[in-house]
């Protein structure tokens, strides 16, 4: 029994130390939080700052530092403004970017349209490149953080920039791999319109939805549509009684189609 | 005489401790860092204790002494000396260690951090791996000229830096005992004398805030001189820097 | 009676090696299948993936990880997932050596090791069905605690998940008759019937963890789905994902280290608790045997692990930065302390085993040189790149930067003082063969002389291969060197060994062995050997998930839980430890009840006359 407690005397102690040692033998380090997934406020955006939100994202979410440093695992992009022009170019470009903008755009999402010499992924003779693109799951930069990237890349580099701020990101979706120039199609459905516009967030329907603005079971019963209609269109024009002002969003006649805002108030209209 | 097994166990242990002191702090002048110096103690030890036990005659003279001050009736005296003593050194040696102190407490902190690639000065960004002083062609172009532009940022370090940095340049200016970090002393051959000039043109322009997220915290008072200074203003004294101290800045080329 | 019986015995014997070929079979063909499986659906899984069978990988919020009883299901599955790939490694290594052990005992026909054999896998034979309960534990945690994951995987290793529990069956089956038939399936045709199934035991259970690798390395390394996680239908490419192979391997060698660190454990346990002279020498040379196997699965094991880190490296240059650098690159010291662990531990054992020998005087006057080598270098190795400094260390300094332990922290310096330990750690061991020898080969001299030309001009080698590259050639050339330092050191090893068992052909021996003459602080080496080897494999296991980071499939599926953040490294050092005293208590009772089957009672006056 004495050489069986001195063992597990013997082993607690080892372990004890090896604890010890990491917890305080070295210094702790918290590591840096999981990422968050940043909403972007583009339409208040100057270009500068779409420049600066280029250059968070390319030291922080991009990753991007991790290899294009001075260490030199991927090429110096202090000079890529300029040298984009010459690669458009050069006999080996796969790709088909006919400016410098597109060229950018083209290196960050099919990274191997156009591989630096020495660069390449190991065995493949410099045809394939070992970045990631930066649209897909790792990294996972929209559209527009993409274009805030290239923005950052040709002011860095010294060379004019031709980005423009992308618009119209207000519904973006968390991938906003939607392409932005295409009109959305008009939904004909008022549940589907309710959703998309997200109105269930502030109103309640039918003991679902939020508190901050007014109750729409039996919107219909109290107010007509001439009513809804300012409501939606300018919605400080009347403020329901409790409620504050200013806390609906005021574009949602630039969101809407005609139609669809027709649809919306027939709804409202009948929910008595 | 043959020294006992214990004795030459202190004396080893004695010995490589001091030998690390004396080592790194006097003949090298590179202190050994405490934390590291009690690991490497420990497995040192680690490493006497195995060369002396493996066998069961070096254990049996090793701990014979010891045995015999706990269970020898003639060693009653140093037994009782020996129960006084290690409990007191013990106790000692935790209010020492327990003792609040006024030193900060440990950060890991890098000073001169990687510089970034580029970086943003004068409201101009500029590319940090091929920035130049623009004087520094002068000193074989027109010698005359180059000697003026370093009296003049001989005047502008007078005016601004001494008092950190010191008049001889060695980082012992008379508010440096304030100052932690301490300021650099230019004149050791392991600072300016291995950096190019743009590294110390982004650090004079851009003080402690300008330093990376792998430099904090922040701590460094170096002051935003780009606040303060015209841009040919930081490029003089640095040619001053380099002409004072008789060191060459490190070069573009690849060694 | 004589005439049926053998007939009988030999049929049965064909029977069972008839139904072990088939087990192998299958085995063997499992792989097979799933090729031929995945051949098959290659053509159709664009069709699959286009008709929607395999939708996207789920984007999970905090509210789809239920809480349940209040405890925290990280935590939960990451102590009881390290618990069963401590019984697993434990429980897959021993059958590898006791088959290797057994063949040496057949042929040597020296009962001693079959033995010794037997004993080892009686051991295990607990443990064996801890792991089991341990894996339908872990299931039963990944299901509650972390629904939307596991159904994911299981969408996509739904066939490896249901052949993994068929194969257990084959797993127990083998391993029942191996155990129990050691004493029948003896002699002659038997036993090679009884090492037949001791094969199909090794099949099966390498193909076990295999299959469990690839899960595990699945979210590592995701192969066979596309960027959103739709899975492409190709069962074998998700399983043969980029670090499958690496880490199949680092795991087999490691696992046999530790199996053999913890039989090494088990030999020491039962030697101190010895009465008996005989018992003392009989678990005397368990025990050295146990160390033996595990030195040898470790001198390999840094460059097995080398060449993990090379692949994740190259898997994804963002990983290996995360593995490499950061906070993580504290665990390495930390993993640094541990090896030197088990190396000084490993050669403390060997040099107090030189005492069994009366001719080991003649060697015993090198040890203290070894030793000083032996930390030397482990002193290089932990010296971490970035230092600990106080601020009055720091003026003194006038900076972070220390000029000479600086170099001492980074790569090259490193692999330099892993190579010097492994070759220091096989001169222990060639003075430790020798001590018992006197070698009768007139050309001893020369001999002699040329292994000390071949040591000193491989350390040379590795230290000038060390410090010219790591510090007067550029980056690319700096990790380039422990290709030929390694090498060195395989061609030092080898041909030491070769060499010696030249100069030792037809030697004369000092005397027997004196087994069981060994102080009992060298069975504490033991202990601390299987410690520092649990302990490790735990602070591993952390790393080895910790770099996925917040990312349950790596850049496909999203940790959303609270429990998202990679813990600091005093946090996880604690998980383990706890993770650790419970794993050496279910041991302890493992070789509780192992020896507990032998204790009989005879109550007088209890039973019916």
């Amino acid at each position: 029994m004495r050489q069986f407690l001195t063992v597990v005397v013997f082993t607690l102690l080892t372990i004890g130390f090896f604890a010890g040692y990491s917890n305080f033998g070295i210094p702790q380090i918290e590591p840096a939080p999981p990422p968050k997934e940043e909403k972007l406020d583009l339409g208040s955006m100057t270009m500068d700052g779409f420049i600066a939100l280029g250059e968070r994202l390319f030291n922080g979410k991009g990753t991007c530092t991790l290899c294009h440093n001075a260490l030199g695992r991927a090429p110096e992009l202090a000079t890529v403004g300029e040298v984009a022009a010459g690669r458009l170019k050069d006999p080996r470009y796969e790709g088909e970017a006919g400016t410098v903008e597109e060229y950018l755009t083209e290196s960050l999402i099919d990274p191997s349209a156009f591989v630096v010499i020495g660069f390449g992924k190991k065995g493949t003779n410099d045809t394939e490149s070992p970045m990631p693109n930066v649209a897909s799951g790792g990294i996972g930069m929209s559209v527009a953080e993409v274009a805030a990237v290239v923005a950052y890349l040709q002011d860095s580099s010294g060379a004019e920039v031709t980005v423009e701020i992308p618009q119209d990101i207000g519904a973006q979706e968390d991938d906003g791999e939607e392409d932005e120039s295409e009109p959305r199609e008009a939904i004909g459905d008022p549940k589907e319109l309710m959703a998309l516009f997200t109105c269930d967030a502030c109103h309640m329907i039918g003991g679902e939805g939020g508190e901050v603005g007014p109750d729409l079971t039996q919107i219909g019963a109290s107010r007509d549509r001439d009513y809804l209609r300012r409501a939606i269109l300018d919605p400080n024009a009347d403020i329901a009684e409790g409620f504050e002002e200013d806390m609906m969003p005021e574009d949602m006649g630039e969101a809407m189609y005609v139609a669809e805002l027709e649809i919306l108030l027939d709804y409202l209209a009948g929910l008595k | 005489m043959r020294i006992p097994k214990l004795l030459q166990a202190v004396l080893v242990l004695a010995g490589v401790y001091f030998g690390f002191i004396v080592v790194f702090d006097v003949i090298l002048d590179a202190v050994i860092p405490s934390s590291l110096l009690v690991m490497y103690m420990f497995f040192v030890t680690a490493g006497v204790f195995m060369v002396f036990t493996y066998d069961e005659e070096g254990t049996r003279e090793l701990v014979a002494p010891i045995k015999a001050l706990v269970e020898d009736p003639s060693k009653r005296v140093w037994r009782n000396i020996v129960f006084v003593i290690v409990p007191l050194a013990a106790g000692a040696g935790t209010y020492v260690q327990m003792q609040p102190s006024f030193e900060a407490p440990l950060e890991l902190r890098t000073i001169h951090p990687a510089p970034p690639s580029t970086a943003k000065i004068y409201g101009k960004r500029v590319n940090l791996l091929k920035l130049e002083n623009p004087f520094r062609k002068l000193e074989k172009e027109d010698p005359e000229q180059f000697r003026e532009l370093v009296e003049e940022g001989a005047a502008v370090y007078i005016e601004n830096c001494q008092y950190c940095h010191g008049d001889k340049l060695d980082g012992n200016g008379p508010y440096a005992a304030g100052l932690n970090p301490t300021p650099l002393n230019f004149q050791d051959v392991g600072t300016i004398a291995q950096l190019q000039e743009s590294y110390l043109f982004w650090r004079i322009a851009t003080g402690g805030p300008g330093l990376p997220k792998e430099a904090a915290p922040w701590i460094s008072s170096m002051p935003v001189w780009q606040n303060f200074l015209k841009e040919d203003e930081i490029w003089k004294t640095i040619l001053f820097l380099y002409d004072y101290t008789g060191h060459s800045p490190r070069s573009w080329g690849h060694e | 009676m004589n005439g049926p019986r053998p007939i009988l015995k030999t049929g049965l014997a064909l029977t069972i090696l008839g139904l072990g070929l088939a087990v192998v079979a299958l085995v063997l063909t499992g792989f097979g299948q799933f090729s031929a499986f995945a051949a098959e659906h290659a053509g159709a899984a664009g069709e699959a993936a286009a008709a929607g069978l395999y939708g996207p990988a789920p984007k999970l919020t905090a509210a789809d990880y239920p809480a349940i009883a209040g405890v925290n299901g990280r935590i939960v599955v990451w102590i009881v997932a390290q618990l069963h790939l401590w019984f697993a490694a434990f429980v897959l290594a021993v059958p590898i050596f006791v088959f290797i052990i057994e063949v040496i005992g057949m042929r040597t026909r020296d009962k001693r090791y079959d033995d010794m054999a037997y004993e080892f896998i009686k051991v295990s034979i607990t443990a064996y069905s801890l792991t089991a309960v341990l894996g339908g534990f872990l299931v039963f945690a990944l299901i509650l605690f972390y629904p939307h994951l596991f159904t994911y995987l299981s969408t996509i290793f739904s066939e490896s998940m249901f052949y993994y529990a068929l194969l257990f069956f084959a797993e127990s089956a083998a391993l029942y008759i191996y155990y129990y038939g050691w004493h029948w399936l003896q002699g002659g045709f038997k036993k090679w019937v009884h090492l037949t199934l001791g094969l199909v035991l090794n099949a099966v259970g390498t193909t076990l963890m295999l299959l469990a690798n690839a899960w595990l390395t699945f979210m590592m390394s995701p192969a066979g789905v596309d960027a959103a996680g739709v899975f492409g239908g190709d069962a074998w490419a998700a399983i043969h994902n980029f670090l499958w192979n690496p880490i199949n391997i680092h795991r087999f060698v490691a696992n046999i280290a530790y199996g053999g660190s913890i039989v090494g454990a088990y030999a020491a346990f039962k030697f101190l608790t010895a009465t008996g002279r005989q018992e003392r020498a009989h678990y005397d040379w368990m025990g050295y045997n146990a160390n033996f196997i595990a030195i040898c699965a470790l001198l390999p094991l840094p460059f097995a692990g080398y060449y993990l880190a090379a692949e994740i490296y190259a898997y994804s240059q963002q990983m290996g930065i995360t593995l490499m650098g950061g906070i993580f690159a504290w665990l390495f010291i930390i993993q640094a302390v541990l090896i030197g662990t088990l190396f000084l531990s490993a050669n403390y054992y060997l040099w107090c085993g030189m005492g069994r020998s009366d001719g080991a005087k003649r060697y015993t006057k090198y040890i203290k040189y070894i030793a000083i080598v032996l930390v030397g270098a482990f002193l290089v190795w932990f010296t971490p790149h970035t230092l600990v400094l106080t601020n009055e260390e720091l003026k003194a300094l006038g900076g972070p930067h220390h000029k000479i332990l600086g170099p001492l922290g980074i790569m090259p310096a490193k692999n330099t003082a892993v190579n010097v330990m492994i070759i220091f750690t096989a001169i222990s061991f060639m003075f430790y063969r020798r001590a018992n020898k006197i070698a009768t080969v007139p050309w001893v001299k020369a001999g002699n002389a040329i292994q000390v030309a071949l040591y000193t001009a491989g350390i040379a080698n590795i230290v000038f291969l060390g410090i010219y590259h790591g510090y007067f050639t550029n980056t690319v050339y700096k990790v380039a060197a422990s290709i030929p330092q390694v090498l060195t050191t395989l061609v030092v090893i080898a041909g030491s060994i070769t060499l010696d068992s030249f100069i030792y052909r037809g030697s004369k021996e000092v005397g027997s062995l004196q087994w069981g003459r060994i102080p009992e602080r060298a069975q504490y080496a033991l202990f601390l050997l299987a410690v520092a080897f649990t302990w490790l494999m735990g602070l591993m296991g952390y790393i080895r998930s910790g770099i996925r980071q917040h990312w349950h499939v790596v850049d496909i599926m999203r940790d959303a839980s609270p429990d998202a953040f990679t813990p600091t490294l005093g946090y996880a050092a604690n998980v383990v430890s706890v993770a650790a005293i419970i794993f050496m208590a279910m041991v302890i009772f493992v070789f509780w009840i192992a020896q507990v089957s032998s204790n009989k009672t005879l109550p007088a006056g209890y039973w019916k006359e």
